[in-house]
């Protein structure tokens, strides 16, 4: 990468402008930026290329509450989070003839070039388009999925006027504009600022590599980080194709962080205009709370990003069986010696929805563990949560009582007055854990907030599926939740696929979880779950024969349980590593079923 | 520049030339009929078709191309074309306010003209009584809002939503006129955006030249304000990817074309899909980010009747195609729900709901309804939900709701206080919002008693009466009702009888055409159809292929709403025939120690009904015979759904059952040869397929019963 103008991470809008006017160069004199459509001319390819390599990678500061404090502005951020909201999309001024040479805008939020004052339709000007995503830190993210990076940077001299200012700004929100501009002014022309900026530079590259090795090597960093779990960021998208990008999707975006304070400005002109509908994306987001991200490059995110040994390991067969074993061995302590809870446990962990046909979302396996008293839940119930926590990276737990079903509000509801998608609790990441913990349910009256919200609870059960209100119509947005219930008695509200007696046999786990087996566990669990699987026409036969011969025996037995057992033959085959479901495997499903059903008697 | 303006002054007369000779399809000369009306202040509104522009006799492809693509210009250069077009007016109106001041301007104007000052000069707008709107053509499939991309700037587009907010209706001044207190001179400003830089110094030239920088003051009632909505749509639900969040889109109605949508209607717009011309500070970065609208030219509301139901140019060619095709019943059954398998005659049935028969009324001023009502009961889990769930998609009006209603109104209405103007209201339920459409209704026994009553009234005389807090009326339900039931105690019980297990009055069974009970029966192949089913699901993560591509819902529509358009009529051959089927079903039923079912005058006409139906699928005027024998077919599998275990008591086998209905028919009619198309008519009318008719044919012919033809498959019978 000899010979490059600008550097890409302290300053990628100026890559970005080089490269166009490269492009515009090479195309001669009758360049027609029509002909570009706001397409990539070049510059993406010069960040990817850039970014592909680790080192470089790493030098680019994850946003978050911590970082936004020091990290300048018009700089390469990376910015993991999932999309809770889509903005639509915004028209702006994609490429300008100043004079006599064509300019662009994008990636940049103001220019760097005076306009000329024209119409948007005269062709001198390009109007091009980029959609704009709310993204929000992964709701109920478990801090040991933090890349630990951050923690280790420290923050210069120089940047803590910075973060003073910035401070200020965000404490004393409602100050008069006019004397926000003045301060920003004030701030961006001073020769302070002006000097960290052409000092800053190396001062941080310097600091943010070495402490990012270092990050890695102490991996279990379990500090609680306070503010990073709030910062929402306003992603703005080129050049993808739509369907890239889904809604709770979890993504990590790669692109040039803009604060761009005067925007807040016309608040108040806004209101003059008399608009009826105060939409305006930056009335309800203004940009000193959620910053803005020009993205370059975005990366959909699994379970495996989130884990920081090495990805380089091979799911070999032994290995897979030792660390299930291990795996088996701590959830089996975690219940109370309870080996089959045990036991569909980890099929449980293992669950999600591989694909939807017809309104079944096949592999999906909730598990209902019954039988908790008051006192065992706040023993074995504690412990669970926290084991599921330090398993997988991203959890919840909703404590079921009549006043909750009654208020919460369980689904994410359009609000057309500021044309937003407020959140609700079921607006899940891909591959959440849910556990539900019903002991807390009285007898009570449900009123219509509550009836919704059992109705919701019980879609996203059966179908894995949620209704978000867009008010006018209801739209079913498709989930995959892992659903853990733990309750006294079976759920009526929420029929789980499996319901499973508790039955702990000791109290006390005295197992100390190194940090090295977590890790591994952690792995497995991540690994193991996206291996394919097929059933060999052999198998398939007995298969077969096995489900018609106990419907026989049994008229109550439907295509659920058949579902459910195909499910868990699945699992059962992947949890070994294997990719083919074997008799033996098949036998062990068929056994687990027959002690479950011994213990529902 | 110069070549430009050009262009518009030959548009202006491509325009003229438009207007004043286009012809319809009847001849008549469209625009110029509409200018008189304009001129003789009947409406205001002139829609420019752009069909029109391209049935236009010179017809020029380049001029409709500059007209959806920049659009706003031409609604000015066709404002001017009126202007000069505009007839005399040949009815006379009284004057108001604003023509008193025209005439006073025209008075003055010609001394105070001098032409050079653009300010000074009267727009055309403030003389216009007319408003201008070019329609996007009415053929080919509007854009959803994601699709509208920013290519699209200042083009007329066609675009479907439903609306999600309104702003009040709001005076917007499109003509702004100052009187200067120097020279007393009238100025004019026109308007175009939403704000103004209003002037406050007289450009005069007299003011000019004096120096005397007069005063202006703004004359409301001389100022020429239009009538300014906003709105705001959002995509439909089923335009938005797997995914995804609704777009929206802002939406700015003008003149005419306010007041004329609500929230949560659902709307086809075409209108110019322009950005907002920013001003004063937000210029700053006015070139970084430009909000966009849609400036509305027409509104067309979506989800019609059957009856207001468009067919769009290829439908109609599609339609004929599947109309040639003889097997249309079962290829649109089978595209009913094609996800539920089996169920054929159920899917018969409830195509047969989703066309219906005509209404008739009778000369004394009753009515004979066409609507079918169909029941289905069964077991739990055998998709019964699904089914109805399918039905409403496929209906353009349909309504779902569960017997216990979720809300006050319930099924039928309710006399509710408004809370703003605390006046007693009357809000319809669901049978009345499903009118002259189908109306769902899952959990049918589980329905409250009180709205149980008003359901058959509903069914019979298709009204729903109220007398609630002094209003007395009764609203119309002309709906067909698809109701769908548990028995009686969850699961059909096969130790009690059929009555008992369904649990709903005779008065109310009777209403229904069909009655469809659906098991779950113990059944090793449908079990071992099943298990495959799933196994195949987790193998392969898609469903087995149906061996059949499935019609699309909106092609069903089509021929449904083209079916229903048809209204047959039974011949006076078929009366007699119709007669004594229904005579032998009354005397079976007499015979019979338990009868099962209660044959009434209402089963007569749910026979012509369903036949009617069919009629109008094959888009016949009259009733045929097959017609009544498959309604007929369908009375009698809905009766076996039910009975079909005491027909395999009673000790007969299919095979020899066939017969026996063979021997009796033939003996009946004392006749020894029976015609194979004859035999097929009576045996499936018992609810028997051809394929048991073909076994036993050949079973009795091994026996020497009788005779079959070799190849028309005739019977003889040997006397013995």
């Amino acid at each position: 990468m000899v010979g490059l103008a600008y550097d890409l991470l302290a300053n990628p809008q100026g890559a970005v402008r080089s490269t166009f006017e490269k492009a515009v160069a090479s195309s001669g004199l009758d360049f027609d930026p029509a002909s570009l459509d706001g397409e990539d001319w070049g510059a993406l390819d010069l960040f990817r290329h850039f970014l592909s390599d680790q080192t470089h990678l790493s030098q680019v500061p994850i946003l978050n509450g911590e970082t936004v404090k020091w990290v300048r502005p018009n700089t390469l951020v990376r910015f993991r989070g999932m999309i809770q909201d889509m903005l639509g999309n915004e028209f702006y001024v994609g490429a300008f003839k100043d004079g006599d040479v064509w300019r662009t805008n994008k990636f940049m939020d103001v220019s760097h070039f005076p306009m000329p004052m024209a119409s948007t339709s005269s062709p001198h000007m390009r109007v091009w388009e980029r959609r704009l995503l709310y993204c929000v830190p992964v709701p109920g993210r478990n801090s040991w999925t933090e890349p630990s990076s951050e923690l280790v940077v420290n923050r210069c001299v120089d940047c803590s006027s910075h973060q003073r200012e910035k401070r200020r700004r965000m404490d004393d929100e409602p100050v008069d504009h006019m004397d926000m501009l003045v301060s920003d002014e004030g701030f961006q022309g001073s020769p302070s600022t002006k000097k960290m900026k052409e000092d800053g530079q190396p001062s941080m590259s310097s600091q943010t590599t070495e402490p990012i090795n270092e990050g890695i090597c102490s991996h279990m960093s379990m500090v609680p980080s306070i503010d990073s779990d709030s910062l929402p960021c306003l992603v703005k998208i080129y050049d993808s194709p739509e369907s890239d990008l889904k809604l709770n999707d979890v993504f990590e975006f790669i692109g040039v962080l803009t604060f761009d304070s005067e925007v807040s400005m016309d608040k108040d002109d806004q209101d003059e205009l008399s608009n009826g509908f105060s939409e305006d994306v930056l009335v309800h987001l203004p940009p000193n709370k959620v910053p803005r991200l020009h993205c370059l490059i975005h990366r959909k995110l699994t379970v495996p990003d989130f884990l920081h040994s090495s990805p380089t390991m091979e799911p070999k067969p032994h290995v897979v069986k030792e660390i299930r074993e291990a795996l088996l061995r701590h959830l089996t302590a975690v219940l109370g010696d309870d080996s089959v809870a045990a036991h569909f446990m980890l099929l449980h962990l293992l669950s999600r929805v591989h694909t939807r046909v017809e309104n079944i979302a096949v592999g999906k396996l909730s598990l209902n563990l019954t039988g908790f008293s008051k006192e065992s839940v706040s023993l074995f119930g504690h412990r669970l949560s926290l084991a599921v926590k330090d398993l997988l990276p991203v959890t919840h737990c909703i404590p079921l009582t009549v006043e909750y079903l009654n208020s919460a509000s369980l689904a994410p509801i359009k609000d057309y007055e500021t044309n937003r998608l407020i959140t609700g609790v079921l607006q899940l990441a891909e591959g959440s854990h849910l556990i539900v913990d019903e002991t807390q349910l009285k007898a009570g009256t449900l009123n219509s907030v509550g009836v919704d919200n059992t109705r919701l609870l019980k879609n996203l059960m059966e179908l894995q599926k949620v209704e978000y209100d867009f008010k006018y119509y209801k739209m079913e947005m498709a989930a995959d939740v892992q659903l853990l219930i733990i309750s006294e008695g079976k759920s009526n509200i929420l029929p789980a696929d499996i319901v499973i007696p508790f039955q702990p046999t000791s109290v006390d786990s005295s197992e100390v979880r190194a940090a090295e087996a977590l890790e591994a566990w952690r792995w497995y669990l991540a690994t193991v779950k996206s291996l394919p699987h097929s059933i060999e026409s052999e198998m398939q036969k007995v298969v077969e024969n096995d489900l018609v011969e106990a419907r026989q025996s049994d008229r109550n037995i439907g295509s659920q349980d058949f579902n459910r057992w195909l499910t868990m033959g699945r699992l059962m085959s992947v949890s070994f590593g294997e990719n083919c479901l074997s008799l033996e495997h098949w036998q062990m499903v068929k056994e687990l079923e027959r002690l479950r059903r011994e213990r529902l008697k | 520049m110069n070549t430009k303006d050009l262009d518009f002054k030959a548009d202006k007369v491509l325009a003229k030339e438009f207007l004043s000779n286009f012809a319809d399809a009847n001849g008549e000369a469209k625009y110029m009929n509409i200018l008189q009306e304009v001129a003789n202040r009947k409406f205001r509104a002139i829609q420019v078709d752009l069909e029109d522009l391209f049935n236009y006799k010179d017809f020029d492809e380049e001029f409709l191309r500059r007209v959806t693509e920049n659009t706003r210009r031409y609604i000015g250069i066709f404002a001017d074309a009126i202007d000069g077009l505009l007839p005399e007016p040949t009815e006379a109106f009284t004057d108001d306010d604003h023509d008193i001041l025209m005439t006073q301007r025209s008075d003055e104007g010609t001394e105070n003209m001098d032409g050079s000052d653009p300010h000074q000069k009267m727009p055309p707008e403030i003389k216009r009584y007319f408003e201008v709107y070019i329609r996007a053509s009415s053929k080919g499939r509007p854009f959803t809002i994601r699709e509208v991309k920013a290519s699209y700037i200042g083009q007329l587009v066609k675009i479907s939503g439903i609306v999600t907010r309104c702003s009040d209706v709001k005076p917007l001044m499109q003509v702004a006129v100052y009187t200067c207190e120097d020279c007393g001179f009238e100025i004019y400003q026109e308007v175009t955006a939403r704000i103004f830089m209003p002037l406050f110094e007289c450009p005069s030239k007299r003011c000019y030249t004096n120096r005397a920088k007069g005063n202006l003051i703004l004359q409301l009632r001389a100022s020429k304000f239009l009538k300014f909505q906003e709105a705001k749509i959002q995509e439909l639900a089923e335009h938005v990817p797997k995914g995804h969040i609704p777009r929206t889109m802002t939406v700015h109605f003008r003149g005419e074309l306010t007041r004329k949508v609500v929230p949560g209607d659902v709307v086809e717009l075409s209108g110019i899909f322009l950005p907002i011309p920013y001003t004063g500070f937000k210029a700053m970065r006015a070139g970084l980010v430009a909000d966009t609208y849609l400036e509305a030219m027409s509104v067309t509301h979506f989800k019609k009747k059957y009856e207001e139901y468009e067919l769009r140019g290829d439908e109609e060619e599609k339609i004929a195609r599947l109309a040639e095709d003889g097997d249309i019943y079962n290829k649109l059954s089978r595209s009913l729900a094609p996800e539920i398998f089996g169920h054929e005659d159920i899917k018969k049935a409830l195509l047969l709901l989703l066309v219906g028969a005509p209404h008739r009324k009778l000369k004394d001023g009753m009515k004979i309804r066409g609507d079918l009502h169909i029941c289905l009961m069964g077991d739990p889990g055998v998709a019964k939900s699904q089914l109805l769930k399918h039905i409403i998609n496929v209906a353009p009006r349909g309504v779902y709701t569960t017997g216990k209603g979720s809300s006050g109104v319930g099924l039928t209405a309710a006399v509710q206080k408004d809370p703003v103007t605390n006046e007693m209201v009357l809000e319809g339920g669901a049978l009345v919002l499903a009118d002259m459409g189908i109306c769902a209704i899952d959990e049918f026994d589980k329905m409250d008693e009180s709205d149980r009553t008003a359901i058959h009234e509903v069914m019979e005389q298709q009204t729903v009466s109220i007398a609630k807090a002094g209003i007395t009326t009764s609203l119309n339900a002309r709906t067909a009702v698809l109701a769908a039931a548990n028995p009686a105690w969850g699961r059909y019980d096969l130790r009690r009888t059929p009555a008992e297990n369904i649990n709903l009055p005779p008065a109310l069974l009777s209403r229904f055409d069909l009655l469809w009970l659906i098991l779950d029966r113990a059944d090793m192949d449908s079990d071992l159809e099943m298990a495959r089913h799933i196994v195949y699901v987790h193998q392969n993560k898609e469903s087995p292929a149906l061996g059949f591509t499935p019609l699309d819902p909106s092609v069903l529509r089509a021929y449904i709403s083209a079916a229903r358009r048809v209204s047959p009529c039974v011949p006076r051959e078929l009366e007699e025939y119709i007669a004594s089927a229904y005579s032998s079903i009354r005397q079976e039923e007499a015979k019979s120690s338990s009868p099962h079912s209660y044959t009434t005058v209402r089963t007569l006409l749910s026979i012509l009904r369903i036949s009617a139906a069919l009629a109008r699928l094959r888009f016949a005027d009259t009733v045929a015979q097959s017609d009544v024998d498959e309604a007929l077919r369908l009375m009698q599998m809905s009766k076996f759904s039910l009975y079909s275990d005491e027909r395999q008591k009673s000790g007969l086998d299919a095979i020899s059952d066939i017969y026996s209905i063979l021997r009796d028919e033939a003996a009946r009619n004392n006749k020894m040869d029976v015609s194979y198309a004859h035999a097929l008519n009576w045996i499936s009318r018992k609810g028997y397929s051809e394929a048991q008719l073909k076994e036993c044919l050949e079973e009795y012919a091994a026996l020497n019963v009788w005779q079959i033809h070799p190849h028309t498959f005739d019977i003889r019978f040997i006397d013995a």
